[in-house]
């Protein structure tokens, strides 16, 4: 289906809409009332289809809007369908998590952020917001108060409140549960798994962010365009580069910025070499996860010249902070090309080596194979991205859907595997490490003279969406602009935000150590997933006590049930 | 035993073989560095880790069962102290044996496990449960396949269950008697708790499982039994399967009597031991660690088949006097 | 100097407590133990329980939401324990300052248990890891 044939088809639902704008080929702004939004949700993501990116809330002056992202991957088409919710006092939108699973995490982040109630949720516990955050209080509403952090002296511990919703999920008390978290040595970050299992095997998995919620979207509103990309390469230390860029992307469609052309190869070398040293530290996490601390140890050292490299381009190890509106800050040196070349090389021969080490070792067939699949209709479903798609057979790259930078002028594949489980995440991961590499070498060969930063006069109101193909997979940003220096909408969709929850389709039915790797094999990213804010406070399980006690009270349990 | 080498003997064991545990830890961990690249810890590392967690205060859950909780370290220590005791009196003094002691040597070697099970559960943490359950598992996984490899080498020394006179009568490069130590070797390898049968502490599954809830002193007492057993099990398995722990030199040193010829069974004797504590090592480093079933299929199934085949090429050596079936 | 602190200094024993990071920090106190700068020279190690841990090194904002985990995860360290903050965030909450989920800085949340805690600050956005080295042997140098 190309890009005549999608509109074709987007006027079946003409009827139903307000307002069809298209202002360049493959950007579609539909506008509906809220009453309409799920059936025209239905027909775009089933009868299109389209791939669910994300929804946005936001809080204009006279009503709520909701957003849903829809791209078409086949010609890099995104479609955004606004709904208007009119009533301020009781905003209410039915949901669409019921056939849309890829839905459910957003809509509860968006019910608490901004109170808008989604009916018909199936689960609509509070996800980003802490436990203790008081009711009521939604922190992304223009009338907000100010003072929603905690004052001085204010005990850490109060009790629980419980989200008004009357659907909630409970694990079934009899059944003895694992928890993983929310300081666990299997990830760098907090997270809170609950597994429910059966002696080892994993009947059902309950997971809960919000440790890592700092409220980006909030702080940027307050943080003028320029200064931004400074905030947003700090939602992610691993995806500081791509962050940035797809921010970046985003403004530049609203004013109209063409960047020129060098920039554009300077953000593709940097925006690879990011992939390259991702892939590569995720190869010896997953070693070092399976207990292959040799493998760990091995691949972190061929990852320190990627930082050197990107060290001596942008003047860190990591947040390059290279990515501004119109170009780029640092320039990639013609003098340091060869460098780079010949480290290119070494690296390239390094990972040939671990490559072949990998995909020959016995052991680690029989410990991947068959492990944590998910199914190419769960990763429809699910709507993941990057990596986790690929490895499902969902062979989508925004660097080819919809090329950015200068990827359209370099020759280079896509990488997928059929069989969706670990073995194939590794594989994909690995294989996409030569195309990165062959990818900057080709930008460094074409690299064109010129400078690397338009000027850039004025932002106008507006509004536009920027993505990006970061390590973990698509990295979307919504920026709205009202012709100030400062957004009044950021919204931010980091690939592990729909990745981290398609567990629940691949750890069920699964061995408990093979759990770990499951989750590893996503390459999850928790700071990404929780820009914005949440917390889960179900039933017995987790308050204010501290985990250990509360575990001690299950294996109690666990124990009396063996008696 | 006389006066003087009684002495010998209590130095060795008791200080003699912390001191070589702590000696033998430094070992597999500093190899370990070099295989991975680095430089690894300084040779005094494992000594000053013991000593810091002696100072450091004692947390006992309020949950935990107190007394099996504190008493399960020592008993585990006390049990791999019973073992090298016994094996180092093997060694010094052969000639003078009780029957069966290999028996004793057996449930000595699961003591330690028992303890760590005990403790553990003691401990009432959901992670360490998982940890003691894994612990059970494996102890009944690798003991079938131990139990199975010694038989093996008691056939073949005709029927005697008495170290010293294995030590003597083993013939090392027979066929059974390989399968039977390669087995034994890796059996060891899960009793140490190293990868790939790492499964009941592994870090990244269950937050360090079994040991997770010890701190301070106690988890000292568990790093110095663990570092005991780095001295006892190779050891044991130097007796049983590689024709003994020659210490001859040093009892004639002690008793006045300098016998340079005796030097190169001791040498010898060092080098085995050395030789299957850097068997352990490698394996540990150039293997991702197993799930518990796939580690009890491997013990039950695989192992299984090899020993059977060992007890019957031994049997049948015996037999026909054929030495090296 | 007593026993205790010199040993202690011979093996600091580190659990690492992310509170709201962006990862950086975490990835660079990872890159610590490879090869290349390979901090088990001088008896550092990387622990999976807190029991087991002689320093915190704490990142991040401390988030709402961390802010009672982070308190309970001191209260089960066994004494002494140094904390370090490491990285901008952790010291004084860096970028995030105005976020209304921020309830940090490190020390402030840890001295509401127990106020003569021991905290030592690494600045940077992210620390290179060289820093961090130096940071935890100044540290400990004046204990």
């Amino acid at each position: 289906m190309n890009q005549e044939e999608l509109n074709n088809r987007l006027t079946e639902i003409k009827d139903k809409l307000t307002a069809v704008e298209q202002p360049a080929d493959n950007r579609i702004w539909l506008t509906c009332e809220a009453e309409n939004s799920y059936e025209i949700n239905k027909f775009l993501f089933e009868e299109v289809p389209l791939r669910f990116v994300i929804a946005t809330g936001i809080d204009s002056d006279d009503c709520f809007e909701v957003l849903y992202h829809y791209a078409y991957d086949e010609t890099g088409c995104m479609i955004t369908l606004k709904a208007n919710i009119g009533d301020r006092e009781k905003p209410a939108i039915e949901s669409i998590a019921p056939f849309l699973p890829g839905a459910e995490w957003i809509e509860r982040e968006i019910h608490d952020i901004l109170g808008i109630d989604f009916k018909n949720h199936p689960d609509m516990r509070r996800l980003i917001l802490s436990d203790d955050w008081p009711e009521g209080v939604y922190p992304l509403r223009k009338d907000a108060e100010k003072p929603v952090s905690r004052p001085d002296g204010e005990p850490l511990t109060r009790p629980t409140v419980q989200s008004q919703s009357p659907a909630r999920r409970t694990v079934p008390l009899s059944k003895p549960v694992v928890v993983v978290g929310p300081f666990h040595p299997l990830q760098e970050e907090m997270e809170f798994f609950q597994l429910s299992v059966d002696g080892e095997i994993v009947t059902d998995i309950d997971m809960r962010i919000s440790y890592n919620h700092r409220g980006i979207e909030k702080i940027s509103e307050s943080l003028q365009f320029d200064q931004v990309p400074f905030l947003v390469s700090r939602i992610c230390g691993i995806c500081s580069a791509s962050h940035p860029l797809a921010y970046v992307q985003a403004v530049e469609e609203l004013a109209g910025i063409k960047p020129p052309e060098r920039a554009l190869y300077v953000r593709t070398i940097i925006t690879e070499l990011e992939r390259i040293h991702s892939h590569i530290l995720w190869v010896g996490l997953a070693g070092h996860f399976i207990g292959y601390d040799t493998v760990f140890m091995w691949a972190w050292k061929y990852r320190e010249p990627v930082l050197d490299l990107l060290e001596e381009i942008t003047g860190n190890r990591n947040n390059y902070g290279n990515v501004k509106v119109g170009g780029c800050r640092e320039d990639v040196p013609n003098d340091l090309i060869p460098k780079i070349l010949k480290e290119l090389d070494g690296i390239e021969k390094k990972m040939e080596m671990i490559t072949k080490a990998v995909l020959d070792d016995p052991v680690l067939h029989a410990r991947l194979k068959g492990v944590g699949v998910l199914s190419k209709a769960d990763a429809v479903k699910y709507a993941v991205t990057g990596p986790t798609a690929r490895a499902s057979g969902v062979a989508i790259d925004v660097r080819r859907d919809d090329p950015y930078a200068a990827y359209a002028d370099l020759d280079w594949n896509v990488i997928s595997q059929p069989e969706g489980d670990v073995f194939a995440k590794a594989v994909v991961r690995l294989l996409e490490t030569f195309e990165s590499i062959k990818i900057v070498r080709q930008a460094l060969e074409k690299l064109p003279d010129g400078p690397v930063a338009a000027e850039v006069k004025e932002i106008p109101p507006g509004e536009a969406v920027g993505h990006v193909e970061a390590p973990r997979g698509e990295t979307f940003h919504y920026v709205r602009s009202d012709g100030g220096n400062r957004p009044v909408r950021h919204k931010v969709r980091a690939p592990s935000f729909v990745n981290v929850p398609s567990f629940k389709a691949s750890c069920i039915g699964g061995h408990i150590a093979d759990v770990t790797i499951t989750l590893a094999a996503v390459d999850p990213c928790y700071s990404c997933t929780e820009r914005l804010a949440v917390v889960d406070n179900n039933k017995v399980i987790h308050d204010y006590d501290t985990l250990l006690q509360l575990s001690r009270e299950k294996t109690a349990r666990i124990r009396k049930e063996m008696l | 035993m006389s006066v003087p080498l009684n002495v010998l003997f209590w130095i060795v064991v008791i200080p003699g073989t912390v001191v070589l545990g702590l000696l033998a830890c430094w070992i597999v961990r500093k190899v370990s560095a070099l295989v991975q690249w680095r430089v690894g810890p300084p040779l005094f590392q494992p000594f000053y880790d013991v000593v810091k967690l002696m100072g450091k205060e004692i947390l006992v859950p309020q949950e935990a069962q107190k007394a099996v909780f504190m008493a399960a370290p020592l008993v585990g220590m006390a049990g791999v102290l019973l073992l090298s005791i016994m094996l180092w009196r093997v060694a010094f003094v052969p000639a003078k044996p009780f029957v069966g002691d290999i028996i004793v040597a057996i449930y000595l070697m699961v003591l330690p496990s028992l303890a760590l099970i005990l403790g553990s559960s003691a401990s009432a943490s959901p992670h360490a449960a998982v940890g003691t359950s894994r612990e059970m598992k494996l102890v009944m996984g690798y003991e079938l396949s131990l139990v199975l490899a010694l038989i093996v080498v008691i056939i073949k020394t005709g029927g005697t269950l008495n170290l010293a006179e294995i030590a003597q009568h083993t013939t090392v490069f027979s066929i059974s008697n390989m399968l039977a130590f390669l087995v034994a070797l890796l059996c060891v390898q899960a009793k140490l708790g190293f990868v790939p049968f790492d499964i009941a502490e592994a870090e990244t599954e269950v937050a360090s499982g079994v040991l997770m809830e010890y701190s301070g002193a106690l988890l000292a007492v568990w790093k110095l039994a663990h570092a005991i057993m780095l001295v006892a099990l190779p050891l044991f398995l130097v007796i049983v399967f590689l024709g003994g722990f020659d210490v001859t030199f040093l009892t004639m040193v002690f008793r006045g009597t300098f016998e340079p010829t005796l030097i190169m069974p001791l040498v010898w004797s060092i080098c085995k031991y050395v030789l299957v504590l850097v068997l352990l090592i490698l394996i540990k480093n150039t293997n991702p660690r197993v799930r518990i079933d796939q580690a009890m299929k491997f013990f039950w199934v695989y192992c299984g088949v090899a020993l059977v085949a060992a007890i019957i090429l031994a049997t049948i050596g015996k037999n026909f006097g054929v030495s090296w079936l | 100097m007593s026993w205790k602190i010199w040993s202690l200094k011979k093996s600091p024993w580190v659990f690492h407590v992310n509170t709201g990071a962006c990862n950086n920090c975490d990835i660079e106190i990872v890159n610590l133990l490879t090869p290349k700068f390979d901090v088990e020279r001088f008896g550092i190690k990387l622990v999976g329980s807190p029991r087991h841990a002689d320093a915190l090194l704490v990142t991040g904002v401390v988030t709402r939401q961390a802010a009672p985990r982070l308190q309970e995860v001191y209260r089960q360290t066994s004494k002494p324990c140094v904390v370090f903050a490491i990285g901008a965030c952790a010291c004084d909450k860096g970028i995030f300052t105005t976020g209304y989920h921020v309830v940090g800085p490190v020390d402030k949340i840890i001295r509401e248990v127990d106020p003569n805690a021991i905290i030592a600050y690494v600045p940077g956005c992210p620390p290179k890891p060289e820093a961090m080295i130096s940071g935890i042997v100044q540290a400990l140098s004046v204990l």
